[in-house]
């Protein structure tokens, strides 16, 4: 068995050309579309409320599409059927857990958070930390650790929409980089998340129709699952074990901190807030468990497919596993599906880097101020300024290409998982949480994060087989919310508004 | 008492989870119970979290014991399998719904089975388990009494009580 190749290098891929007559038109109509919508939204966000949360006013369809594209980026649909073509179905234990984490974030956060905002108003994670909490610090820490997560993702997601920009109109990396990313700026910047949310669920479906539609070539032409199976047993029995090629300890890893990990993603969380009716959270998982299994089919299908057409002699080896989306649509799929592939790639980028951007905004309009007991007057404005701010910022780290915006990405995901987990997933089930756990578990979260992914990075420490830096940190952040809690449970009831109390007893 | 229960769990399984990460890196490499370790702590951490988050004040689960049992063995009889049975791919295997046995059990067992039982579960006790109309106007009520009890909003949006 061989090791998980690091996440890091699965972030960054380098495409083909794909510069054709076909791909261009739709990637051109792709933008068109993007604009068109951003316009709609721009007429109709008038406060900081439309602007952060959009007025509390999202249907249940709506927000169900666009919270399946805001959590898949690009790694669905490029990195990761790349990662099954060289580990096997171990892969699969990244995306095995969406069986499990809509429902569970349903049932842990969703009624809460919403009636959070039912009972407050709030509009941020912060918000709800500083609330459960009564804890002005709590809500700032852990603005400062979503904000630094944010830096991450958003100069990964910059460098990400840059490599795919370039590949369907050939304009160059830089170019890319700023063509994406001014775009997503310019929606985000006039209509914030409304323009997001619609724009995701135009997003979102694109995904999920190139998603199946890949998936069902891919059947189409390798003769059944079966008979692909069949090919690459006969050639390769170790990439179809239930491991794949990674250790079960390393499998096993990935599911528990994509599993667990889940609530504390703030991209899919924030979203809680939105729903115009907390009655309509009914139907939500089962709806967004669907979309999601769709939107991953490519993953499963491209990743196992192309290895079989490899070995089968169909397609030539690849020469490297990132290449095996591109590879399976320039060369056997009809050209007009790799067009609308290439536009779901560059969607999923942007429905990412909008939404962070979002959350950036906020906490730096909304959270901060709040955490030092100051108050932005107008919050719609600095929003928008905070939005252009770090847009900028994203695209020039994301020029310093290279193994230092991987970097930042890698820690982005376990960082949110490690500060916001229990804090935030446990504190608002629990009323035997203290302010001291939270804080103590938010800032174990953030240093043991930072601290392990400098000294892998600097290569002065290297894990053990199946051990990740996110994995430890998280374990690491629960064991100390959960001792500190417990040292300082006298505290405990003392920390709970009434108003918030009926909320954790609901 | 389920609340308690499902906390007392989940601390046991992030212990069970944590010691699996530490025996792996002992200087003989990974023991072969170490993945054990995860294999069984897994299923209960979410199995406990999803509990913890669907408990009402100091009632307990109802009905919902049912998909949440079920869930707990299928993630602990997925990863168990596949850790147990002797590896038996090859050219001649044989094929359940187009893949070999171990790796039809995690696909399938653990990948989709929990996808038919738990949305479906939480849909269907929604109204008595989960969130009713009352429930939401309860919670309305009691914002506004503590928005009348606070001296002045913090912003614009929200009247955040602030005692640190």
């Amino acid at each position: 068995m061989t090791e998980a190749r690091p996440i890091s290098a699965l972030l960054q891929v380098a495409l083909p050309n794909a510069a054709q007559p076909a791909v261009i038109t739709v990637g051109l109509l792709y933008f068109a579309v993007i604009i068109g919508i951003s316009i709609w939204a721009a007429r109709r966000t008038r406060t900081a409320n439309d602007f952060f949360v959009a007025g509390k006013g999202i249907g249940l369809i709506a927000l169900t599409v666009a919270s399946v594209s805001v959590s898949v980026s690009g790694f669905a649909f490029i990195g990761g059927p790349g990662f099954i073509y060289a580990a096997g179905l171990g892969a699969m234990y990244i995306v095995l857990p969406a069986a499990v984490t809509n429902v569970m974030g349903a049932w842990v956060l969703a009624k809460r958070m919403r009636l959070l905002a039912e009972a407050r108003g709030l509009i941020t994670i912060p918000d709800a930390i500083g609330a459960r909490y009564r804890s002005r610090g709590a809500q700032g820490l852990s603005a400062i650790a979503i904000l630094v997560g944010i830096v991450g993702y958003m100069a990964t997601n910059a460098l990400a929409m840059g490599v795919v920009i370039n590949s369907i109109f050939g304009v160059g990396l830089g170019w890319g980089i700023w063509i994406g990313m001014g775009v997503t700026l310019a929606y985000s910047v006039s209509g914030g998340i409304l323009a997001g949310i619609y724009n995701d669920v135009f997003q979102g479906t694109l995904m999920a129709a190139a998603s199946v539609l890949v998936f069902l070539f891919v059947l189409n032409f390798g003769g059944g699952l079966g008979e692909i199976s069949r090919t690459i047993l006969a050639h390769d029995p170790t990439f179809l074990a239930p491991w794949g090629r990674l250790t079960p300890l390393a499998a096993l890893s990935f599911f528990f901190v994509f599993s667990m990990g889940s609530l504390g993603q703030p991209q899919a969380v924030h979203k809680y807030y939105m729903l115009r009716d907390p009655l309509q959270l009914k139907w939500y998982p089962l709806l967004k468990t669907l979309g999601l299994v769709l939107v991953l089919l490519l993953y499963f299908g491209v990743g196992v497919g192309v290895k079989a057409f490899v070995l089968a002699g169909r397609l030539a080896p690849l020469t490297s596993p990132d290449q095996a989306t591109p590879t399976l649509l320039l060369n056997v799929t009809p050209i007009i599906l790799a067009a609308l592939v290439f536009s779901g790639v560059a969607a999923a980028t942007m429905s990412a880097a909008n939404s962070f951007i979002n959350i950036g905004a906020a906490i730096v309009t909304h959270d901060l101020p709040v955490a030092f007991g100051r108050r932005v007057t107008n919050e719609l404005r600095w929003g928008r300024v905070a939005t252009v701010l770090i847009a900028v910022a994203a695209a020039i780290t994301a020029q310093r290409s290279g193994t230092m915006v991987a970097f930042l990405g890698i820690f982005g995901w376990g960082l949110f998982a490690s500060t916001l987990v229990p804090a935030l997933a446990v504190g608002l089930n629990w009323q035997g949480a203290t302010r001291a756990g939270a804080m103590a578990s938010i800032a174990t979260g953030l240093l043991v994060t930072l601290a392990l992914e400098m000294a892998s990075y600097w290569k002065l420490f290297r894990f053990p087989a199946g051990v990740t830096a996110s994995a430890v940190a998280m374990v690491a952040s629960f064991l100390v919310f959960f001792i500190v809690s417990w040292l300082t449970r006298d505290s405990a009831a003392a920390t709970i508004d009434p108003d918030i109390q009926l909320v954790m007893d609901i | 008492m389920t609340r308690r229960i499902a906390l007392i769990a989940l601390f046991i399984a992030i212990v069970a989870i944590a010691a699996g990460y530490a025996a792996a890196f002992s200087r003989n490499g990974t023991p072969t119970w170490a993945p054990w370790l995860l294999a069984a702590g897994i299923p209960v951490a979410l199995g406990a979290i999803m509990i913890l988050g669907a408990v009402r004040g100091a009632g307990g689960i109802g009905r919902l014991k049912i998909p949440f049992a079920f869930v707990i063995l299928i993630l602990a009889i997925g990863f168990g399998a596949a850790l147990a049975l002797p590896a038996s791919e090859g050219p001649l295997s044989r094929l359940w719904l187009g893949l070999p046995a171990r790796a039809a059990v995690v696909i399938y067992g653990v990948g989709l089975l929990p996808i038919i039982v738990l949305p479906v579960a939480y849909a269907m006790t929604f109204e008595t388990l989960t969130l009713s109309a009352e429930d939401v106007e309860r919670v309305r009520m009691s914002g506004r009494k503590y928005a009348t009890s606070q001296p002045a909003p913090i912003s614009g949006n929200e009247t955040l009580s602030a005692n640190d």
